[in-house]
């Protein structure tokens, strides 16, 4: 047989394509049989569940949307129409102003939005992508922003005192978004590119000093000028209410607390005895008590505290009792942040010869806070939720205002509807904090993943 | 000047001596405090002889003269109020212990239904964590009580479970043991069997540490603290009977009752820490690494046993500290009762009380010290289980 002197095809291994996956582990009916009937209790489970879910969300829609009345004069009217079967949202409509302002006067309404409105202009440009002064201006949204906003709030006659507060604090405000603007369009900060322009690319530094000075001076007249031509009227603070009520208590005490539990945990740490002491004793006695007794306390107990004739506002009352109850729980959460710090951190900063001060500012609570940011978090919603209480002595927060719908003449007995109302409305910002923290945390903690 | 060599170090500064600066602070943060301490308290002492106030202990002897709508332990309306003090505590103590058995089981099932491998549940048990953790404690009692116990019908409508238990507007009602003569014979059985079954289990345990060798002892304490006093009750004929709840009139009498306020405040006060407790377990479990099953596995556990001997010991160190400062929790969120009138410590003693008293001084000062007592001996207890569980490290 003649040799073939067709060379033979070299042997070459062609995978076969693989076979697809089994159907039954694919596509929607592979998740349902592994998620939900991989077994007979798994399915029972499922079934009992769907049922559960079924009975629970057609009772709530029904009674909520189906049957529910949407348009009547009284409670008198929704009952007549559907009985308890539905719910009666226009009690709950007709009172949505005094939900969310309680008793502010009507016509002085648009100072509350016009507070919430300057909160979130300070707060934007933390969102925006080019800025960088991020932490200078958060700052400023927490320490500064209160005094602006106080006094829009109260009103009444400025001193000279809240005259300069409130204009310094509209001059921040004005140098905010100037940093933020000049962040977008150049890359530098408002006060460095005005040096830039006025003084050259590399001015002596007292030059670059006097112009800084004078820009905040210009920032401070401006802002005087406009703060001294308003006059608002006085509102007491008896008449803030609902909603409002609830965000500025909360608001105070988040801003206090968190420098105030720094404070207090770093005492807590300290090694001089007395110091310690001090922070122990206060932080055990805050936090083994219920804040109900701390209101009640500061309710009775601060006028006599004070000298004769000193008047206390109630507001300031709870206000006092909710900072330093908040500031105790944060104390230990700090702790529990500066004792996961690493002992080799202080050692370093120690041989870098840093004092105190600058290694507790500069290395060890940046990376105490960011361990704790969950915790924090969970404090906050635990303070928001917890200024619910000082409708127990006699403030008109929004569960306060929710009470009262139902001993209105008209809507007698109306009390379902508004505490769902509220209810969504504390549920909505509490799980968006909650949500934010986690982003947050995903986001920081980048650098600990491996 | 010149003497200073380089061998003897440069004398710092008297100033950034660091003792003496330690000194100069404290001096000036002792300083602060008992200035503030001490304007506090001369403006108290001036304010309280303005206004004719006394801060003496001497009214505890005193009848208060107001009635209280519910108490565990008996209470009339002359008593003393130290009386209303000690009322006010069972009470208080009462809520919190009911709700610390509630708020355990349900949070156990909702936190291991968070880890199930069914989508759905593990889906339902997240949103009831959300959504009840995310609203205020307080709204939900207002709520549990006005929108669910004040709305139940009429006494002669009551909902009834088999003619024993019934739940109408006024209240919870269910049949009351009255002991008899010779009761106390199952009483003290049940004690030694609880105290045979301690030791039970403490031999056992030993035994398997030391020899491998397993003896049941869970099973025979149970049988133990179960059977025993059966028989002893049976033994010397069954000395008790049944306090039924009947309806007369208007609304029951007999048995055993609790006001639609106790409900409510249990019912919320459970449901609220449960989803703290349901993701305390879920954290604990999910802690024990899973190696630690696989380990088990192959070394031939049992699973039933891979699980009491294995993994529970781990999961319960990292449960138990946080399980307890939620009944702490739980236990001083009883006081949030003040909102719905059921008269717990804050609110018969803090409220009541303290207005028709007008001893605001003390009064604060006995409640405080109450809470602080309760919360400084769990924690002395949680340090020292802290201490004897922690891991030692290398």
């Amino acid at each position: 047989m003649a040799p073939d002197h067709t060379p033979t095809p070299p042997l070459v291994f062609t995978p076969r394509p693989s076979a697809p996956p089994p159907p039954s582990t694919v596509g929607v009916m592979g998740w349902l049989r592994a998620n939900l009937f991989s077994s007979v209790p798994n399915t029972i489970l499922t079934f009992l569940g769907a049922y559960i879910l079924y009975v629970f969300l057609e009772a709530i829609i029904s009674w909520a949307l189906i049957n529910a009345v949407w348009e009547a004069p009284n409670r008198r009217a929704c009952l007549d129409a559907v009985g308890r079967s539905g719910a009666c949202w226009p009690g709950v409509i007709a009172w949505l102003p005094n939900l969310i302002y309680g008793l502010y006067p009507k016509d002085q309404v648009w100072r509350i939005d016009l507070g919430a409105l300057i909160l979130v202009l300070w707060a934007l440009p933390l969102f925006l992508p080019r800025v960088k002064s991020k932490i200078a201006i958060g700052l400023t949204a927490v320490l500064v922003y209160p005094f602006l906003v106080s006094y829009l709030f109260l009103g009444g006659e400025k001193g000279w005192i809240w005259m300069v507060l409130v204009a310094g604090s509209l001059a921040t405000f004005f140098w905010v978004w100037l940093t933020a603007i000049s962040e977008m369009r150049t890359g530098l900060p408002f006060l460095a590119l005005l040096v830039r322009t006025l003084a050259g690319p590399d001015p002596i530094p007292e030059r670059a000093r006097l112009v800084r000075q004078l820009a905040w001076a210009a920032l401070f007249v401006t802002a005087l000028v406009i703060v001294s031509r308003w006059q608002l009227v006085e509102v007491p603070t008896r008449l803030w209410g609902g909603l409002f009520l609830t965000m500025v208590i909360s608001g105070i005490g988040i801003t206090f607390s968190l420098p105030a539990g720094v404070m207090l945990a770093l005492g807590r740490r300290s090694s001089m005895p007395l110091i310690r002491g001090f922070c122990v004793a206060f932080i055990e006695l805050f936090r083994s008590v219920p804040l109900i007794t701390i209101l009640f306390m500061f309710n009775t107990m601060l006028p006599l505290f004070l000298p004769v004739g000193v008047e206390v506002d109630r507001l300031l009352r709870a206000i006092v009792a909710v900072c330093l109850f908040a500031a105790a729980y944060m104390a230990e959460i700090v702790r529990g942040g500066l004792q996961a710090i690493p002992k080799g951190q202080y050692e370093a900063a120690a041989a870098m010869g840093l004092g105190y001060w600058q290694s507790t500012t500069l290395i060890i609570l940046p990376q105490a806070l960011k361990i704790m940011i969950p915790a924090i978090v969970g404090n906050f919603i635990g303070l928001f939720k917890d200024t619910t209480l000082v409708s127990i002595i006699g403030l008109f927060d929004m569960l306060s205002m929710a009470r009262a719908v139902g001993e209105d003449t008209r809507w007698l007995g109306l009390f379902i509807e508004p505490f769902f109302f509220i209810t969504m409305i504390y549920f909505v910002f509490c799980f968006a904090m909650s949500q934010y923290s986690m982003n947050l945390e995903r986001r920081l903690g980048g650098g600990q993943r491996r | 000047m010149s003497s200073s060599t380089s061998t003897a170090p440069p004398r710092a500064s008297f100033l950034n001596d660091a003792g003496v600066r330690a000194f100069v602070y404290q001096a000036a943060v002792f300083l602060a405090v008992t200035g503030l301490f001490y304007y506090l308290i001369s403006n108290t002492i001036t304010n309280m002889s303005q206004r004719n106030m006394s801060a003496g202990f001497d009214f505890l002897d005193v009848s208060a003269g107001f009635n209280i709508a519910f108490t565990l332990i008996p209470y009339r309306e002359g008593d003393s109020y130290l009386r209303v003090f000690q009322v006010g505590i069972a009470n208080t103590l009462l809520v919190a212990v009911i709700g610390i058995v509630f708020a355990t089981i349900i949070g156990l099932i909702v936190g291991l239904a968070r880890l199930s491998t069914n989508w759905l549940i593990a889906t339902l048990a997240r949103w009831y964590i959300e959504v009840l953790r995310n609203t205020p404690l307080l709204l939900q009692i207002i709520a549990w009580y006005f929108g669910v116990f004040n709305l139940l019908p009429r006494p002669r409508e009551s909902i009834d479970w088999g003619g024993l238990f019934f739940l109408n507007n006024r209240g919870f009602y269910m049949p009351g043991p009255v002991p008899q003569e010779g009761f106390g014979w199952t009483l003290a059985a049940l004690l030694v069997a609880i105290l045979g079954a301690v030791l039970i289990v403490t031999w056992s345990n030993r035994r398997r540490r030391a020899t491998g060798r397993i003896f049941p002892g869970g099973t025979v304490a149970t049988a133990l603290i179960i059977l025993l006093p059966l028989a002893v009750f049976y033994g010397s004929g069954a000395p008790l009977t049944w306090d039924w709840p009947t309806l007369r009139g208007f609304n029951f009498v007999g048995g055993i009752s609790v006001p639609p306020a106790f409900c409510a405040l249990v019912v919320a006060l459970s449901i609220y820490t449960s989803c703290f407790i349901a993701e305390i377990v879920r954290a604990g479990i999910q802690s024990v690494a899973h190696g630690q099953t696989e380990a088990a596995r192959a070394l031939g556990v049992k699973p039933s046993r891979t699980m009491r001997f294995i993994i529970l010991p781990q999961a319960m160190r990292v449960i138990i500290p946080p399980l307890i400062s939620q009944y702490l929790n739980l236990t001083k969120n009883s006081s949030l009762a003040i909102a719905i009138g059921f008269p717990d410590l804050v609110s018969v003693w803090m409220n009541t009380s303290l207005n028709q008293s007008g001893r605001a001084i003390p009064i604060v000062a006995m409640t405080m010290a109450f809470y602080c007592v309760v919360s400084l001996a769990v924690s002395g207890l949680l340090n020292l289980y802290n201490r004897r569980m922690q891991l030692t490290e290398r």
